[in-house]
């Protein structure tokens, strides 16, 4: 299953730590988006297993205080 | 969904991350893989204890690590080398694991790529390198295991516990081979990956999620080998060819299930996000510069396709070509077969005719229905029907798949 993960973080993606995801086989593609009066945003698409190692391998990554949303990616 | 139920879940999660790392700690104190992948099991049954009452801990991870050395120290204290080893293992413990928030994470790169070199270890029959290289390095229960290669769990059970008797009785020592070893090694592991994607790749029916699954593990399986072993061309080789022929599982099958040829198939139906990562990966070998090994040219051969939006624009030449290459480094008749097929397409189908024919008294052909039915093909479109109509009859009696044997006969009937 891919899991759309979208992260509102002070700081650009690359500074963030996703290599662990790299590491674990499961990012599929990361990016920054055009950031917002909020702060930068970005995502990291991931393929997992389920809903819940989803959120374990996001748990697990040390982000500054950030808003993460994890949704499914729809199979067409 | 109730409390326990949800940590439940979360353990299933947390040990499909963690298992290989575990194991594969616990297998560089104790250079015993059957041993550390036990002491693994024991804290996964603790977690399953003590979790749904006490709440999963901060860091799961560092947890089911110390739980399964602790359990790893008190089982080497009733064997007969307690000495020795309860020495080792107690330091480690106690330089390891006071500190349970202490991540695992970045220490574990040679560990596991040991562990991926153990259980793809050639004293071990296919089936059981594929089952341990799950079992240990996927995460995956014996029951799972079980389901997606459609055998008794106890086949399974027993599969893994010889295996694991025969990697302990032949001393397979636990590290990531050097020097001369390292190449059949590393073809050996790499067999295990592409074995268990095309079990996955080629279970086109059912409704039992885990065989597509079993793609899905291996590409993960193989992409987590690309960043442990970077300069590993044939690594990169094999992540691109099974990430592009991943991209194609959409399109490869009929409304009613039946398959869709390659050139057949709705290409918007493919996954460009895994096509652009095969050729990303594909790059990545060839900037290695190493000599081409086959996943690396399969891999080439695939690209051909992926980069093609429409069939008519697949570049038949450099796929002729790729054959040949293919041809010198994996000889086979099926290879020549295929690159028959290769320069039909690119020079007609006189070229891709004579060398059917130079190939057609090969013993590993005799009774390959594919043989007729690609001669028949190429005979048709030299208008020598009658030739024609008698290979795909004969192809016909040679498939033994019903679809196909309807398929060729139709073909040769329409030959007049």
């Amino acid at each position: 299953m891919r899991f759309m993960v979208f992260v509102r973080s002070p700081k650009p993606m690359a500074a963030l730590n996703g290599d662990a995801l790299l590491r674990a086989g499961v990012l599929l593609d990361a990016g920054d988006l055009v950031p917002d009066a909020l702060g930068v945003s970005g995502y990291w698409l991931i393929d997992v297993r389920d809903h819940e190692e989803a959120v374990e391998r996001i748990r697990r990554i040390p982000l500054p205080a950030c808003v993460v949303e994890i949704r499914q990616v729809a199979v067409v | 969904m109730g409390a326990t139920t949800s940590v439940h879940r979360t353990i299933d999660a947390v040990w499909r991350m963690e298992s290989a790392k575990v194991i594969a700690a616990l297998a560089r104190y104790t250079r015993d893989v059957g041993l550390a992948e036990e002491m693994a099991q024991d804290a996964l049954v603790a977690a399953l204890e003590q979790w749904p009452t006490e709440g999963v801990p901060r860091n799961p991870g560092a947890w089911l690590m110390t739980t399964a050395k602790r359990r790893s120290i008190d089982q080497i204290r009733r064997r007969e080398n307690f000495n020795r080893k309860v020495e080792e293992i107690g330091r480690d413990v106690q330089e390891a694991t006071p500190d349970a928030s202490e991540g695992i994470e970045d220490e574990i790169g040679d560990d596991l790529l040991s562990l991926i070199f153990t259980a793809c270890h050639p004293v071990l029959g296919t089936e059981a390198r594929v089952a341990l290289t799950l079992k240990m390095l996927g995460g995956l229960k014996t029951e799972e295991i079980a389901r997606a290669f459609l055998v008794s769990d106890a086949t399974v059970a027993q599969r893994i516990v010889r295996a694991k008797k025969a990697l302990a009785d032949a001393g397979v020592p636990f590290e990531v081979p050097e020097g001369p070893e390292l190449a059949p090694r590393l073809a050996s592991v790499l067999e295990v990956l592409y074995l268990i994607f095309n079990e996955g790749y080629s279970a086109t029916q059912g409704d039992d999620w885990l065989r597509p699954e079993l793609c899905a593990e291996a590409l993960r399986l193989g992409r987590v080998l690309a960043e442990l072993a970077p300069k590993e061309a044939e690594v990169h080789g094999l992540v691109a060819l099974m990430e592009i022929q991943a991209s194609r599982t959409r399109a490869r099958t009929g409304p009613g299930g039946e398959p869709v040829l390659l050139l057949d198939q709705d290409r918007g139906k493919w996954d460009w996000l895994l096509i652009g990562r095969g050729l990303k990966a594909l790059e990545r070998a060839e900037a290695l510069n190493q000599p081409p090994g086959p996943y690396y040219v399969q891999a080439a051969l695939a690209a051909c396709h992926g980069r093609a939006r429409r069939a008519e624009d697949t570049d038949w030449q450099r796929i002729a070509t790729l054959y040949g290459v293919l041809a010198q480094i994996s000889p086979s008749p099926i290879v020549e077969l295929n690159r028959a097929v290769a320069l039909s397409m690119a020079f007609g189908p006189a070229a891709g005719l004579a060398l059917v024919d130079e190939i057609a008294g090969e013993k590993a052909l005799k009774g390959y229905h594919l043989l007729p039915s690609v001669r028949g093909d190429f005979l048709l479109k030299l208008g020598r029907t009658e030739e024609a109509k008698a290979e795909f009859e004969k192809a016909a009696t040679l498939t033994r798949n019903e679809r196909e044997k309807t398929l060729l006969l139709a073909r040769a009937a329409a030959c007049t």
